[in-house]
């Protein structure tokens, strides 16, 4: 017998991932729903000797088309033929969750099941919930819970088994409206009714999505019932609106408030008044325009410290025990092939794969806690002005200054922003910001050729990587991603201590992730790049592969006064960013040999090209991991021409003005 | 007198009622799905000059832009 399957839906913030990870455990998986980039996950519990699937649909407010979440969520609940929705209600916001449910209920599934989270916190607000009668009203079971602290989850799992086995067999209440509403939506349905169309949705649920306008709702009738058709209904409403003197969703939207208002007050007592708690005191300092950027600071500081302090030496540690493997393995092979394959291929790509693990893992580990602390979103309050003029919202900037520490878990963060659009974008400008591999390149340059002024240089190159960066987010934002700036409004949560399982399961899921989906790219990129500097014959003969290509390229980075073996440097540079110094040491014979072959000018233009001219193979694999690879590919050469063409700018105005 | 005016135009401390949201359909649908409809009340706990407003709706606290509050009507209480 198939497994039944469990369906979770729910406002963002309501509890779903705790409520998911009580239910299933260990035993999750993680993946996209199909064709788009929304996360979906999937686990299993057991009762009563029997395994449910339950699948996590997106958290979103509503089930428009607006959004791809919300299309996601509502493309399952209709199509998907879950056996039992659980629809998670926040105890503590009941008026704007149930809005959800409403809409669920508007698609006419029966077999609904509220979990009625965050009791614990609703007690201490004085909210008292008669959950008897909030099940009579709203014709469906409800448990109450606190799924931080493991109350209710049992009694979730009882009440699931019984609706599914149709023991319990709930009634929900049909949202209503005003008499003048519910005409349209007769008058709408009588002109759809008896097709093909309605047999495979419920007819009511089509005439409300159409009268609010609904894109995929309207290409249903398209494609059902043609143009003629949609274009009377459609008439049919604008008349409606003309009538009313306002749009008919926002009709629809406060008259389901005004219905929901009017069941709550059947089970609901608010007996302590809204009034200023701790979470509002702290806020007049957090979100404040000036104390509230110096406590951004401040916090910015402790995670940069925390994640790399601790996870670029754990990262040489682990990179410097493979070498040393490495090495212990290498005299125990015989055939020089094979030695070469195993030691710098194989061994030195899984090494480069784990290596990044201290690090994404503790980057997760911040950013979950930020996240549940309730952090986050006054971190997209305070931002949200200044990153809008780049066309990204105000939690882009985290991405962006983690990218000084590392490009990888940086990719990884954009994960935090709520619109596949905004993702995109943040992920596309990232490689520009010059992480600690490039760090070392550029302090080298600047260290060796600009004795006087090298710190001066070295903030140069800093801050013209960050104005490419700011300015390319404003290009991609208007030319290369479709979808409108979305408006800003945010909900801020109280800040809550997090629960630590859910933070440290979170994070441990995100890191195995990375380390599945990026070590295949890392790991072949690497054998393939030893290939290349090893066939026919070694670098340094001059005739390997790597070098050939570096003498193809010559001519176009004579452009900008650079030379073939500034090419072979940045070819090795793709897997690492600080190979590029040692490769050119390795090619010019030593480092002091390469800084009398290279004037000042020339060097900066190296310290530039290096900081813009590509993502290194590990952040390459971490942008086709969090999009696609297409997206990877359109991001690598627009760096490369954004390199070149700063590079050669950058020479010729040297030259120009004499240096 | 009860004034229909911007919610931008409130202060700390006062409440109103929502009348009206002008703007396109994302722009609506945003409102309407976190809280903020015709009909809701809503208080308004922080307006800082230049950042967003704060506002208490329905049990939730939202930050909400400048702009946007610009465009939500309300009916002062
Ligand atoms: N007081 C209390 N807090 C809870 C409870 N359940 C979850 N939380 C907290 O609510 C916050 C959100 O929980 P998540 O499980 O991340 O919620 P979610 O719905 O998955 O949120 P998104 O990932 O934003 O969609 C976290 O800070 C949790 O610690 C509860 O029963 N009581």
């Amino acid at each position: 017998m198939a497994m039944k399957v469990v369906a979770l839906a729910g406002n963002p913030n309501v509890g779903k991932t705790t409520v998911f990870n009580a239910l299933t455990g260990m035993r999750q998986h993680v993946g996209n729903w199909p064709g788009v980039t929304v996360e979906k996950k999937e686990g299993v519990f057991e009762y009563k000797g029997e395994r449910f699937l339950v699948v996590d649909l997106p958290g979103t407010y509503s089930l428009t088309a607006h959004s791809i979440d919300e299309l996601v969520a509502r493309n399952f609940l209709l199509n998907g033929n879950p056996d039992v929705i659980v629809n998670i209600v926040d105890a503590t916001s009941i008026l704007r969750n149930l809005f959800l449910t409403m809409e669920i209920f508007d698609m006419g599934l029966k077999n609904v099941v509220i979990a009625l989270n965050k009791m614990d916190l609703a007690e201490k607000r004085g909210i008292k919930i008669d959950i008897r009668k909030m099940a009579e009203t709203l014709g469906v079971p409800v448990v109450p819970m606190s799924a931080k602290e493991g109350v209710g989850i049992e009694e979730l799992k009882e009440t699931v088994y019984n609706v599914a086995h149709g023991k319990v067999r709930p009634n929900p209440v049909t949202p209503t409206y005003d008499p003048d509403v519910e005409r349209e939506i007769r008058h709408i349905s009588m002109a759809l009714s008896q097709t093909e169309l309605t047999e495979r949705y419920p007819v009511r649920w089509l005439a409300i999505k159409l009268l609010q306008r609904d894109d995929e709702v309207m290409k249903l009738v398209l494609r059902y019932l043609g143009e003629e058709k949609l274009k009377e209904i459609m008439g049919h409403i604008g008349e409606a609106e003309a009538k009313y003197g306002r749009a008919m969703d926002l009709i629809l939207a406060s008259q389901k408030y005004e219905f929901i208002d009017n069941l709550m007050h059947r089970f609901i007592r608010y007996t302590k008044s809204e009034g200023i708690n701790l979470t509002d005191q702290l806020d007049r300092l957090l979100i404040h325009p000036l104390y509230g950027f110096l406590a951004l600071g401040i916090v910015f500081y402790v995670v940069f410290k925390f994640v790399f302090a601790i996870g670029l030496p754990l990262q040489g540690v682990l990179d410097d025990s493979f070498s040393a493997f490495g090495e212990w393995l290498a005299p125990h092979i015989a055939s020089e092939t094979l030695r070469g394959l195993l030691v710098d291929g194989i061994i030195g790509g899984v090494g480069a794969v784990l290596s990044f693990f201290p690090l994404v893992f503790l980057l997760f580990l911040s950013l979950s806690v930020l996240e549940d602390v309730g952090y986050m979103a006054r971190v997209a309050v305070l931002m949200e002005k200044l990153m809008r003029k780049f066309g990204l919202p105000g939690k882009a900037v985290i991405p962006l200054i983690l990218g000084l520490g590392c490009n990888v878990p940086a990719v990884m963060a954009t994960r935090t922003l709520d619109e596949e659009r905004d993702r995109l974008v943040a992920m596309f400008v990232n490689p520009f910001i010059p992480c600690s591999a490039r760090l070392s390149v550029i302090s080298f340059i600047s260290g060796a050729f600009f004795a006087k002024h090298h710190a001066l240089v070295a903030v140069s190159v800093y801050l013209l990587a960050i104005v490419v960066a700011l300015l390319s987010a404003r290009f991609v934002s208007t030319f290369l991603v479709k979808g409108e700036e979305t408006p800003f409004v945010i909900e801020l949560p109280d800040y809550l201590i997090p629960s630590w399982k859910t933070v440290l399961l979170h994070s441990w899921e995100r890191s195995k992730e990375f380390v599945q989906k990026a070590g295949t790219v890392i790991l072949f990129g690497s054998i393939f790049i030893w290939y290349l500097s090893n066939y026919p014959l070694p670098v340094g003969t001059g005739s390997s592969y790597a070098e050939k290509i570096g003498m193809f390229f010559e001519p176009y980075m004579k452009l900008m006064s650079l030379d073939w073996k500034a090419a072979v440097s940045l070819l090795f540079g793709i897997i690492a960013k600080e190979n590029v110094i040692s490769t050119y040491g390795i090619l010019y014979g030593s480092a002091d040999a390469l800084v009398n072959a290279m004037t000042p000018l020339q060097a900066y233009v190296l310290a530039v090209v290096t900081t813009l001219y590509i993502p290194c193979i590990a952040t390459i694999a971490a942008i086709r991991a969090e999009s696609n690879w297409r997206w990877a590919a359109i991001v690598t050469v627009y760096m490369i021409f954004v390199a070149s063409l700063v590079g050669i700018t950058v020479w010729h105005l040297g030259s120009v003005l004499g240096y | 007198m009860n004034m229909i005016v911007p919610l931008s135009s409130l202060q700390p401390g006062e409440r109103g009622v929502v009348v009206d949201i002008r703007g396109g359909p994302n722009f609506r649908n945003k409102l309407v799905a976190v809280g903020l409809t015709p009909g809701v009340t809503l208080h308004v706990i922080e307006a800082h000059p230049y950042g967003p407003m704060v506002l208490f709706v329905g049990g939730t606290r939202l930050a909400i832009g400048r702009g946007m509050a610009s465009r939500v009507f309300v009916r002062r209480l």
